[in-house]
């Protein structure tokens, strides 16, 4: 059995409510996402804003319906097992307002405890085993409103686990936390699963977090996957390439729709004008290519090449880049 | 335990600011003043023929206040739902709580009685303080005899109230529609003036409304009348109980569905 199986998942948002008799637009989020994840695994899905990440998680999670296709959770159906499958599971969803800012982390992991009918023995010990894990125990009288943002969201790890799920999922954990806190959260959760037997799927868009964490990585565009595989997997799409990266300044993106050749803009920076552009460009090209730009009026700062990274993968899949 | 720990966490997060507590008590009170004053000094007195004659009870501050603690007990339930709702939206916990194995209705209810608990306290204050500044006759045996009439409209409130629950899933600003629709139910139950000088179509709406009919009952015990007097006001309040709960747990079931169409997401 997987942990998770979903099949031809889609999904539209409606544009108003969808009232009986009421015609209404419905927007495409998610057009037919099929993938396995089996227990004891780490898998992420990788994707641009906008690409149907956190809706495929709520689909998952069971916190919205799909249009169509199907899931299953730990054999269970999303549509039809809800309470079974909430019992089981446990998200960390995104941003910081998850939690109760007026009680403190104590009070909110009792609150969770009891809404997942955590038995009665073993709340407290558990409640305790968590706070120590992610390091609040000291803390756990303070209310999370004075908590800082990489506090929060270790809490909201905590919570996540009052229930002892047997798959978490995350979305984007990592986003908005500063460079310690992150390196805490990809830590922890490495070692969810390689110690706790967790299966857990995340979503990213950090390409190295996704590198670094994932046993497997869908890469999700447009509300479709577009490739999937291990790390070292994809990687292999763009092996024989060598990756460049080009500074410019004074460039104007616009024109790269007519270039010859793919290039994606990786960084912009409009106070100072300058661009980082990057593909994978043949040896022999290369002049060429900076003849194009200088063409362009572009002022060439400096040219690399780079070990190929999952960005260019995507860059190679869509022609453009995943950007912050 | 589950239903517990909702109101428990309500309870805990409201008195971490318990200043709400006066503001609220004032208000309330403020409120009844002004219009037991207004109505003695366009009656001429606390007495009143007219309304003796209408409504059997003729002393102004008694029909006053009876109207007044029946709405608020019959606006309670509704802003408990509609704000709890949206308290929670606005913390950004509402998906939290719908992930877990909780059902949506148990913790809504566990919302909502959290506040209706505050609520009914300070509603509580507000009557004492009445019956003392207004020398209401009021006596142990009307009290007594009240209470039984007290909780079948609760419950009929409650039913009424959860219609709310299932608008605010769908519609989430509906604070203030609800905010209107309280005031303008004062006018047609009948809080402060008796519905006769009404025109007959208002009357009839009033009639539809579970509060109409609590505070008639009231207002008969407070007269005097027996319970076989007041059979016929309380069976059209049973039948309003049962109709407002289907209704609303209809209602509620329908907006649970359509929300997962539509995401959970406030703001
Ligand atoms: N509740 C909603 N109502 C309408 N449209 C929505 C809703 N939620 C998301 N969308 C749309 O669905 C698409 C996918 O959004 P989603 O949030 O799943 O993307 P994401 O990959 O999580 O992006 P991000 O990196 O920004 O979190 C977007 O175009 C978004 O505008
Ligand atoms: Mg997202």
């Amino acid at each position: 059995m997987y942990a998770i199986e979903a099949e031809n998942l889609k999904k539209s948002y409606p544009k108003k409510i969808p009232l009986p008799f009421r015609k209404v637009e419905w927007v495409n989020a998610v057009n037919g996402i099929s993938f396995k994840v089996k227990k004891g695994e780490l898998f992420g899905l990788l994707g641009p804003n906008g690409a149907g990440k956190t809706t495929t998680i709520k689909i998952l999670t069971t916190l919205l319906e799909p249009s169509g296709g199907d899931a299953k959770i730990l054999g269970y159906d999303i549509r039809r097992d809800v309470r079974e499958i909430r019992r089981r599971i446990n998200l960390v969803a995104e941003g910081e307002r998850t939690l109760y800012w007026r009680l403190s982390a104590y009070e909110n992991l009792k609150y969770f405890a009891r809404i997942y009918y955590v038995p009665k023995s073993v709340e407290k010990e558990r409640i305790e085993e968590l706070l120590k894990l992610v390091g609040l125990w000291e803390r756990r009288n303070d209310l999370v409103m004075g908590f800082s943002r990489g506090m929060k969201q270790r809490l909201a790890i905590a919570k996540a686990l009052i229930n002892d799920p047997e798959v978490l999922f995350l979305d984007e954990p990592t986003l908005g936390l500063d460079v310690q806190s992150a390196i805490f959260v990809r830590e922890f959760v490495r070692k969810l699963v390689d110690e706790h037997k967790k299966t857990v799927l995340l979503t990213t868009h950090y390409m190295a977090e996704a590198e670094e964490l994932c046993d497997r990585i869908a890469i999700i565009d447009h509300g479709k996957i577009i490739a999937l595989d291990t790390p070292e997997g994809l990687k292999r799409l763009v092996k024989d390439e060598d990756a460049v990266e080009i500074k410019v300044k004074d460039f104007n993106p616009e024109k790269l729709r007519d270039a010859p050749f793919a290039l994606a803009i990786v960084k912009e920076d409009p106070t100072s004008n300058l661009t980082t552009l990057r593909g994978q460009i043949d040896e022999e090209d290369l002049p060429k290519v900076v003849e194009w730009l200088v063409k362009n009026n572009a002022k060439i700062l400096s040219v690399e090449e780079k070990e190929p990274t999952l960005e260019d993968v995507f860059i190679k899949l869509t022609g453009r880049a995943i950007r912050d | 335990m589950s239903l517990l720990a909702v109101i428990e966490k309500e309870l805990r997060m409201f008195f971490r600011y318990p200043l709400r507590v006066i503001s609220v008590t004032l208000i309330g009170i403020v409120f009844l003043l002004q219009f037991v004053f207004f109505g003695e000094a366009v009656l001429g007195g606390r007495y009143s023929q007219i309304l003796a004659s209408s409504t059997g009870l003729g002393d102004y501050p008694t029909y006053a206040l009876i109207g007044y603690i029946l709405w608020w007990l019959f606006a309670s339930p509704m802003e408990a739902y509609v704000w709890g709702v949206r308290r929670e939206l606005q913390r950004g916990t509402l998906e939290t709580n719908v992930l877990a194995p909780i059902r949506m209705i148990k913790f809504l209810i566990g919302l909502s009685l959290g506040w209706i608990l505050i609520d009914n306290v300070l509603m509580g204050i507000v009557f004492i303080f009445g019956v003392i500044v207004f020398k209401i006759p009021v006596s142990f045996i009307i009290i007594l005899k009240a209470v039984p009439i007290l909780i079948l409209s609760f419950i009929a409130f409650l039913g009424f109230g959860m219609i709310f629950a299932g608008l605010v899933m769908l519609f989430k600003h509906i604070g203030p529609l609800t905010q209107i629709f309280e005031f303008g139910v004062m006018f047609l139950s009948g809080v402060f003036f008796p519905t006769t000088v009404m025109p007959k179509t208002v009357q009839a709406i009033g009639n539809a409304i579970p509060l109409t009919h609590a505070i008639e009952a009231i207002r008969g015990i407070f007269i005097g009348k027996s319970y076989a007097e007041l059979i016929p006001t309380i069976e059209i309040l049973l039948v309003l109980t049962f109709f407002y709960w289907l209704i609303s747990y209809a209602l509620f079931k329908y907006a649970e569905k359509l929300t997962r169409v539509i995401g959970y997401g406030g703001y």
